[in-house]
């Protein structure tokens, strides 16, 4: 009955292109989606891993960037260094705001970082000073490309003029870009003096991460402190999921979708058989064996489907990024799974449909011209 | 007789209710032994199909019992009928029935999934069957390239790749033209005397009830021999064969004269050039009056 079932899909390879395209399109919808948020995730988290600070220490009760606010005393920046363990300490001041430039505004991060200080900047250059100076801004090159901005023009950021000293690249996103000032330029604007967002801090060789915030929070008073990975993942979560709700309608939309385009190929294929069908069970063919065979073209139609959009959305990444920079796409492995297991669902799904009907064959009309 | 391969007792199957019901098969009781050749005939809407259905198991009788190869089917559960199916009746259809996607091995090679010992003991089978049919060359053809008659001794081969002991044949010939269907009765006859199966052929054919032993009229639900009864033939002036004036179901009046036909198939042909096919018929019939 497979192999029936397999050669009679073959029988049609144009039905069984379209009908594979059509799904595939649907899981893509739901890959997409999933891959949009996903990326945008990344990007959330950027600043975080890409300045790869063993610990980052953080107002008490705060235990996010994305979204939070932080405010730490600057003293202590000191208070940190000292705990036994501590290489390095990095304070850097961040707020969230619009970035606004010819007449358009951007949500975005900015963080303020010490000019003195090489240890917190942009990560890749396009164009100008890795490190603003004092008044100067170091943006997104997207987002200045977007705004039609050169070296040397102004950005405002919350009613603060800054010149922009250069471009940095893969610090955009639509859902926020990093733009880096002077910390002390940011301080004005922020009306916060005597305090810093977070402390960055460098562990000394051989001590662990988790046991160096451990000891903070116990010596210094009224902060948090969270490994690199952990601080990342939360905010990843975060991220995550503000996308998704977004996300599981698109993965109801999808499934439908394909669940009705994938019903009604199986259908089809059940109604344009059905004298094949009665002649089976005339020879002896039992209905569940016609179903398993059903099942089996349902399946194969969703696992090609679901390949297909793995396929294609493999090949949208590094597209994306070519001709459209501002998309920032990523496969994750739960996105992968969803579409996987909406295709199997969708299969089974798609399989139950036609169950009525394979029901009433009757194998008598077998006999009929 | 031996012990009957297919025994059926007073079979009754009525449809629909009140003032339009119908009894398709009113108190039929019929016997066929091993290697005895059968046909059932009879004219369009007499029931045919629906003794075939039941005797087939394939349609469950209001009354009456059948039984074949010594088990009685009419208690059966549909998965125990289904076994019963594969492993001892073969079907042949009018239409051929073969599976589109399958090549002709594959087709011939499908029923044997469905029995005891699957394609591993059936596949030797399948082969010689193909080649004593004449279509060992064609086991890689799909249906779609084979002709009527490569389609029908394909349709032959599976219903008998299980060595079933009762094959059932629904017109046959009815689909084929006057060479294949010659061929394709002679296989069934001999299907008949060498392997020792009981066939039974719902047929409109006469050439095939020239091989049959018996042939039953079936009218109004009832069953009669007519084997017994005294019949006036009359040349098919198509194909030349004779054919059963009363029983013919094909026939046609052309310039105040009937013509019987032994298929549809020649029926459609006479209508198609009459003229040149009455003058044919009428030479034959005057060589028949005058033989040399």
């Amino acid at each position: 009955m497979l192999n029936w079932a397999f050669r009679e899909m073959l029988l049609a390879p144009q039905q069984l292109f379209a009908s594979v395209a059509a799904v595939a399109g649907a899981l893509l919808l739901v890959l997409f989606f999933e891959g949009v948020f996903a990326g945008e995730s990344d990007q959330i988290v950027a600043l975080i891993d890409k300045t790869d600070a063993d610990v980052w220490v953080m107002q008490k009760g705060v235990g996010n960037m994305h979204m939070s606010t932080s405010f730490v005393a600057d003293w202590k920046v000191d208070a940190v260094a000292e705990v036994e363990g501590v290489a390095r300490t990095t304070p850097i001041l961040y707020m969230n705001s619009a970035v606004e430039a010819s007449g358009r505004s951007w949500f975005s991060y900015v963080v303020g970082i010490e000019l003195d200080n090489p240890r917190v900047g942009p990560w890749a250059m396009i164009q100008g000073a890795r490190f603003p100076t004092p008044g100067g801004a170091v943006v997104p090159e997207i987002f200045a490309s977007d705004a039609g901005l050169k070296l040397g023009d102004t950005i405002r950021i919350a009613g603060t003029d800054f010149r922009v000293d250069g471009f940095s690249g893969d610090t955009f996103s639509m859902a926020n870009s990093i733009n880096f000032v002077g910390m002390d330029d940011l301080a004005d604007v922020m009306g916060s003096l005597g305090v810093v967002s977070y402390i960055l801090v460098d562990a000394e060789p051989g001590v662990s991460a988790q046991a160096l915030a451990e000891r903070i929070i116990a010596e210094v008073e009224a902060v948090n402190a969270l490994p690199r990975d952990i601080f990342v993942a939360r905010d990843y979560s975060i991220a995550v999921q503000m996308g998704l709700n977004i996300v599981w309608i698109m993965t109801l939309i999808g499934g439908a979708l394909a669940v009705l385009l994938t019903g009604f190929v199986v259908y089809s294929h059940v109604t344009e058989r059905e004298r094949e069908l009665a002649v089976m069970k005339a020879l002896g063919v039992r209905d569940r064996a016609i179903y398993a065979a059903v099942s089996a073209q349902a399946l194969t139609i969703g696992g090609l489907a679901f390949a297909t959009a793995l396929a294609l959305m493999a090949m949208a990444i590094p597209l994306a990024a070519e001709f459209a920079p501002k998309i920032s796409l990523a496969i994750t492995t739960e996105a992968v799974l969803r579409a996987g297991v909406t295709a199997l669902v969708v299969s089974l799904i798609s399989a139950v449909i036609p169950v009525r009907r394979i029901l009433s064959v009757d194998p008598v009309s077998a006999f009929q011209q | 007789m031996s012990q009957p391969i297919l025994s059926a007792r007073d079979l009754v199957k009525t449809f629909g209710t009140g003032h339009t019901q119908v009894r398709a098969v009113d108190g039929i009781s019929l016997d066929l032994g091993p290697g005895e050749l059968v046909t059932i005939t009879g004219p369009s809407g007499s029931g045919k199909t629906t003794l075939v259905s039941i005797l087939g198991a394939l349609l469950r009788p209001d009354e009456g019992s059948v039984t074949i190869a010594g088990q009685d089917i009419t208690a059966m559960g549909e998965a125990a009928l289904s076994a019963l199916r594969a492993r001892t009746i073969g079907f042949v259809f009018q239409s051929f029935n073969l599976l589109d996607a399958l090549n002709v091995r594959d087709n011939v090679l499908f029923p044997a999934h469905l029995a005891p010992g699957g394609t591993r003991d059936a596949a030797g089978r399948a082969d010689a069957l193909l080649d004593r049919l004449g279509l060992g060359a064609r086991k890689q053809a799909l249906p779609a390239t084979l002709s009527g008659g490569e389609k029908q001794r394909t349709a032959i081969a599976r219903a008998l790749v299980n060595q079933p002991r009762l094959i059932i044949a629904d017109e046959p010939t009815g689909n084929l033209d006057s060479h294949s269907g010659q061929e394709v009765m002679m296989v069934l006859h001999d299907i008949a005397r060498d392997q020792g199966c009981s066939v039974l052929i719902v047929t409109h054919d006469q050439r095939i009830e020239e091989v049959a032993d018996r042939i039953l009229w079936l009218e109004d639900g009832t069953l009669r021999n007519r084997k017994a009864e005294p019949r006036t033939l009359a040349r098919d002036p198509v194909c030349n064969m004779l054919v059963d004036k009363e029983l013919s179901a094909n026939f046609a009046d052309h310039e105040g004269r009937r013509y019987h036909f032994c298929s549809k198939r020649c029926h459609q042909r006479f209508e198609a050039d009459p003229q040149a096919y009455a003058a044919q018929g009428a030479l034959a019939a005057e060589t028949e009056r005058n033989p040399t």
